[in-house]
């Protein structure tokens, strides 16, 4: 057994053991961190697995925002009153279904790894034509090239959570929100220093996801890491009302997918057919935007933001 | 082998031995001042051994700058994390914050 | 190939075990909680049986599989704002008070 197989079975362990504290756990908050965990190995995993695209998403998105959001909800529950139920439902289903249902996983894993392999798989076929495009990385150029109206579909769905979770919001009080101490000269350190570093990270995941692992996602979260961080310590504050602005960034995404790829229509191309690199920047700027702004609103439980004025 | 592998090895092998020590410092130690004590020190040396000796294996400047962004940044999240924890810890009182007891 | 057939069963077992905490969990935290993990689990099944092209994972599965990961996050905040919706409605953090009847 080889190092690389020992760390893997390692890694793996760490999935079965983490994902076992996490659902049977008996803290809510101890393994809500937990989870973030083991979002963190899985990020581990796909960087063993050769997928370091899916590495830094999962870092920043699975388990980074996820466990904001989670946390952040969590600290909603226990303000309101809510009490930690460790409680569990008795039920002679779960083991079985539990059990079952994994082996049911194994078995048409195993059946997926012995089917034999077609030469004109889309895998091959994307790598094939990837030099045409003018892009370097095989999965941007799926995400906007190859399936461009899945991750338009994607921003959609984005949008509709968004409005969703609008729509769910009731009479929520906004501004009571930021609760860590900026008093001290430590935090407002940080922000100096890390939200215009936070904007070259995302800038250059976003320039360089073309040609090397990054992209739109992976930019857009570490952006909303800066909205996030921004949020808690009240320099941007909830809005009861979405400004103009934020209405348009949130739907930046969507519109310059929509324009772009309906706009080929006109031109005579099919359609989502991106006339050039140009309009893959165009639209990965977009995105970026519009993930970090979505993702901060829903963090931040409002319909806009302000700056504080001091 | 040559001796830039075997530093760097040396200097990793030693990186991981600080974040041992860090982890049982968090998991051993009674209460927070003492577990944040044991988590900044031993673990901002080891991630600083082990962005030394990734740096020494790359042999790449450029590779060895962003190392060194790395390094800085863990640093600056540990220390603020570290200090907002505490803060919180003494506000609440230690005794809200310590553990209860050991199996 | 043998760090694949590691992977399948690891994401097997976590599939099943987050459909064990999907069913048992009382408080909904918890039951997020478990559909993020078997979410984790599709995850790696999907890059792990999709096979692998010279440069790595087939890169279709790749992008799905970055689809899925922020459709999750996103179904996630939805669900985390109907949750704490309820809470404020209800007072309730679980769905036990509907079936206690049967």
């Amino acid at each position: 057994m080889s190092v690389g197989v020992l760390v893997d079975v390692m890694l793996a362990l760490a999935l079965v053991g983490l994902s076992l504290r996490v659902v049977t756990g008996r803290a809510l908050f101890r393994d809500m961190v937990l989870f973030i965990l083991f979002g963190l190995v899985i990020s581990l995993s796909w960087s063993r697995l050769g997928a370091p695209d899916l590495a830094l998403a999962e870092a920043a998105i699975g388990a980074g925002l996820t466990g904001a959001l989670m946390l952040m909800a969590y600290r909603r529950l226990v303000e309101g009153g809510a009490e930690d139920s460790p409680g569990r439902r008795r039920s002679f289903l779960a083991l079985p279904v539990g059990v079952l249902s994994g082996a049911l996983v194994a078995v048409i894993g195993f059946a997926a790894l012995g089917v034999e392999r077609v030469p004109g798989a889309a895998g091959t076929l994307v790598l094939e034509e990837l030099p045409g495009t003018g892009l370097g990385n095989a999965v941007t150029g799926v995400l906007l090239v190859f399936r461009g109206l899945d991750t338009m579909l994607e921003m959609t769905v984005l949008l509709v959570a968004l409005l969703g979770a609008w729509a769910v919001l009731g009479e929520a009080r906004p501004g009571r929100l930021h609760q860590v101490d900026r008093d001290t000269p430590l935090v407002a350190a940080l922000l100096t220093s890390v939200s215009p570093l936070t904007l070259l990270i995302a800038v250059h995941l976003l320039l360089a996801g073309t040609d090397s692992p990054g992209g739109a996602f992976q930019a857009g979260a570490v952006l909303t890491g800066c909205g996030v961080l921004l949020v808690l310590t009240g320099t941007l504050r909830p809005a009861v009302a979405a400004g103009l602005v934020t209405k348009l960034l949130v739907i930046a995404g969507l519109t310059a997918f929509v324009l772009i790829g309906a706009g080929a229509l006109a031109f005579g191309r099919p359609t989502m057919a991106l006339p050039g690199t140009w309009a893959v920047y165009l639209i990965e700027t977009a995105m970026m935007l519009s993930i970090a702004v979505t993702m901060t609103l829903l963090f931040a439980r409002s319909r806009g933001l302000y700056p504080e004025r001091r | 082998m040559s001796w830039h592998e075997v530093v760097g090895l040396v200097l990793l092998v030693l990186g991981c031995a600080f974040y041992g020590a860090g982890t049982v410092g968090l998991l051993r130690f009674p209460d927070v001042f003492s577990r944040l004590h044991a988590l900044t020190k031993a673990d901002n040396q080891g991630l600083l051994l082990i962005c030394a000796g990734l740096a020494v294996l790359a042999r790449d400047a450029r590779v060895a700058f962003l190392l060194a962004v790395i390094w800085l940044v863990g640093l600056l999240a540990a220390s603020v994390s570290a200090h907002l924890i505490a803060r919180h810890a003494r506000h609440a009182g230690s005794s809200h914050a310590s553990k209860p007891e050991r199996p | 190939m043998s760090s694949t057939i590691v992977y399948l069963l690891a994401a097997s077992a976590v599939f099943g075990i987050g459909a064990y905490g999907l069913i048992v969990a009382d408080h909904l935290m918890r039951k997020l909680l478990a559909l993020n993990v078997m979410g984790s689990a599709v995850f790696v099944f999907i890059l792990t049986v999709a096979g692998v092209t010279p440069e790595g994972p087939d890169p279709v599965a790749q992008a799905l599989v970055l689809t899925g990961i922020v459709i999750a996050v996103a179904a996630t905040a939805f669900a985390l704002a109907l949750m704490v919706r309820m809470h404020e409605e209800t007072g309730l953090t679980s769905l036990t008070g509907d079936d206690d009847d049967d």
